[in-house]
């Protein structure tokens, strides 16, 4: 751990405004414990890059064009867990950061604020710790995210229940998904807790009724 | 409303001169067909008198020549003043009597004297040669004459035998030349009268009849004519109001989509750069701080500024449309709704939906987020309610979206006109009934139920095609955006 501290922190960026990632760089290139080593402008191609990179840290956008910054969060940090998801998007909603938190993102920024915090923020998160933006630790007091029953599914949850629903084993999904089996167990345990259900039958049933896949 | 009136005259104006029309047509064809039966009736009525008088002339001429062949014996045989012949002459006239009653024979002398007269016997034996008819015409100095001329007909009134009652008479007579005798009998018309005005009356019956037919006709016709303007004219009003109605939503829809697009811009476009302009900023500072060199006034202001502007953008983009519907879907929008909600007024709304994301389409997802803010607005304003609760459900074949409150209520009229800032609620109902939804305002002192129902056929189909649409971009990736 001494010696993971001596290393500059990697850094990958995504958001799908150019101007955006040149500006983020500019500010970031002054602080020497930190490396931009990547960037993307897409959250469908984050994963990919982030597995050729392993970056430390993901400063990620949320309204992106294919897939957004919360969905892409949910897959990297279910196959990357060393990578700390740092969200910077322009959205202070409280759903969002709720979103983004379930997600897996492990710190909230917004946009607006300095590249000091930002450059804060990346230190914290690579240290193993959180960071929200003021105005938005100041949203979570006032709107505790509830980890508990009531919570929605995740996009993550609803593709393994659809991929249930038409059959599949916790096994396949893992292949298909290129994710563990005890993660894709883990998906199927949170989505029980959080729609109170215990069956598979039952699940598949409640799939169905909401439309998230077609009988 | 001058454009309605202006659309609903044409038809009308049509009507009436429909109507007028066969109104024209009914009285013209009324006067044609009643003239030419008058016409064609008193034709046949002059020549039916015509002939039945001509039938009754025939008949007292034979009657008479019968009368004269009867005496004829007496008569020829006879001395110029028989006495006993001339007796026995009337005698047989007197009992020679024909059509019951009214048929007999009279006889006077050349100096109009009354010789026989079975039915008046009062005349016999005076003198009558100055008895004057109705007309002042010397009824037995023409009969005379006609007699002395061989025999001709007079029409003459004359005392009905049978009911007493003076009638117009046909008189015959025919002379013998040897007594100086005038033998005369009559025919009364009153029954040629009779079916002549019998046959009048029929006709005029008849005409009365083809006048209601065609009365009947004209206004069966107008009728017809009403209904079927009224017909074409509710058709008309219903297809325009189903215009009207789509091409209002047309508009909605189109607003809505520039909003979102415009929001999106705002907020994806403008923002970020303007965003990149602040890192860039703080890129000079840095820069400046490295160089040792103070951080000049003016660049602080622009990023300060910078930093108001993106938070103005950011407000008007939400304002115009809430990315979060995209982003995260109706529930997570719901959720910032009822929250924005309570901290403002205070009061505390319970949300039951479903806990999966992003299953609607953008344009069930804009509606129902609309009617969840213009109810919220509306509870805000008028209904000083202490519990609200909104609950977004799936069964079988509904989506159904229900808003309560405990409320003193409000007249859905009047929300729905006065509300100027928001979208109104029957405006939203339109949106609704558009996707072949049901939408319900129920509101009494103890509350208010707002209920909104949207079919599942209406955005089935989306879910296949964003499915599709996804499984081709990502493979394993079924829910986009």
């Amino acid at each position: 751990m001494s010696n993971l501290k001596e290393l500059p922190v990697s850094v990958q960026i995504v958001d799908d405004h150019p101007m955006v990632q040149g500006g983020l760089k500019a500010c970031l290139s002054f602080y020497d414990d930190i490396i931009i080593v990547g960037s993307t402008d897409d959250g469908s191609d984050a994963l990919n890059k982030a597995i050729e990179l392993k970056p430390d840290v993901i400063l990620m956008d949320i309204s992106m064009p294919t897939m957004n910054g919360i969905d892409a969060t949910e897959i990297i940090t279910e196959q990357l867990p060393e990578t700390k998801v740092l969200i910077l998007s322009m959205h202070s909603n409280p759903e969002f950061v709720k979103s983004a938190i379930q997600a897996g993102a492990v710190g909230y920024l917004l946009k607006d604020t300095t590249s000091e915090e930002i450059y804060y923020a990346i230190k914290a998160v690579a240290n193993g710790k959180t960071h929200f933006s003021s105005s938005i630790a100041k949203l979570l007091i006032d709107n505790p995210v509830n980890t508990n029953e009531s919570e929605k599914l995740t996009t993550r949850e609803q593709v393994v229940l659809s991929y249930l629903a038409k059959g599949k084993t916790s096994k396949e999904i893992a292949k298909i998904l290129n994710i563990s089996f005890r993660t894709v167990e883990a998906h199927r345990r949170n989505m029980k807790t959080k729609l109170g259900i215990h069956s598979l039958a039952k699940l598949i049933s409640y799939a169905v009724k909401h439309g998230i896949i077609k009988n | 409303m001058i454009k309605t009136n202006k659309r609903m005259i044409l038809p009308i104006k049509l009507l009436f001169i429909a109507v007028i029309q066969v109104l024209l047509t009914a009285l013209i064809t009324y006067v044609l067909v009643t003239n030419e039966y008058r016409e064609l009736s008193s034709q046949s009525l002059d020549t039916l008198e015509h002939f039945l008088v001509e039938q009754k002339k025939q008949e007292l001429k034979n009657y008479t020549a019968l009368a004269v062949l009867a005496v004829d014996h007496l008569y020829q045989t006879s001395e110029l003043d028989n006495d006993v012949a001339k007796k026995l002459v009337t005698n047989i006239l007197d009992k020679m009597t024909y059509n019951g009653e009214d048929g007999y024979f009279f006889v006077y002398d050349d100096k109009g004297n009354a010789i026989s007269h079975p039915k008046q016997p009062f005349r016999i034996g005076k003198n009558w040669w100055e008895l004057e008819d109705g007309k002042g015409n010397k009824i037995i100095q023409i009969l005379i004459s006609n007699a002395k001329a061989g025999g001709d007909f007079y029409h003459y009134p004359w005392t009905k035998p049978s009911n007493k009652k003076i009638s117009e008479k046909i008189g015959y007579s025919v002379y013998l030349e040897k007594w100086k005798w005038m033998i005369g009998t009559g025919v009364y018309l009153d029954n040629v009268n009779l079916q002549l005005s019998q046959l009048q009356f029929e006709i005029d019956e008849h005409i009365n009849k083809t006048k209601n037919i065609i009365l009947i006709l004209a206004l069966s016709s107008i009728f017809v004519i009403f209904l079927f303007g009224v017909t074409v004219n509710l058709r008309q009003k219903k297809q325009t109001d189903e215009k009207i109605t789509e091409l209002g939503q047309r508009i909605v829809n189109v607003q809505e989509d520039e909003n979102r697009h415009i929001a999106r811009e705002l907020h994806d476009g403008i923002i970020q750069i303007l965003v990149s302009i602040k890192f860039s900023l703080e890129a000079t500072k840095m820069h400046l701080s490295k160089a040792v060199q103070e951080v000049p006034k003016p660049l602080q202001h622009a990023e300060d500024n910078l930093v108001i502007a993106i938070d103005e953008i950011r407000r008007i983009s939400h304002h115009m449309h809430p990315q979060i519907l995209d982003e995260l879907g109706l529930s997570a929008a719901i959720d910032t709704l009822s929250a924005d909600f309570s901290d403002r007024i205070g009061v505390s709304i319970k949300v039951f939906k479903p806990r999966a994301r992003n299953l609607l389409p953008d344009f069930i997802n804009t509606t129902l987020y609309r009617i969840v803010q213009e109810s919220l607005i509306n509870i805000e304003k008028h209904a000083k309610a202490e519990h609200v609760e909104i609950s977004l459900s799936f069964d079988k074949n509904w989506l159904t979206l229900i808003i309560t409150d405990d409320g003193k209520g409000f007249d859905i009229n009047s929300v729905s006109e006065i509300n100027d800032c928001g979208i109104g609620l029957r405006n939203l109902a339109e949106r609704v009934e558009y996707h072949l939804g049901e939408f319900s305002v129920v509101s009494s002192s103890k509350g208010t139920t707002i209920t909104a129902k949207i079919p599942k056929s209406s955005f089935e189909n989306y879910f296949n095609q964003t499915r599709v649409k996804n499984n081709d971009n990502n493979g394993d990736i079924e829910f986009g955006q």
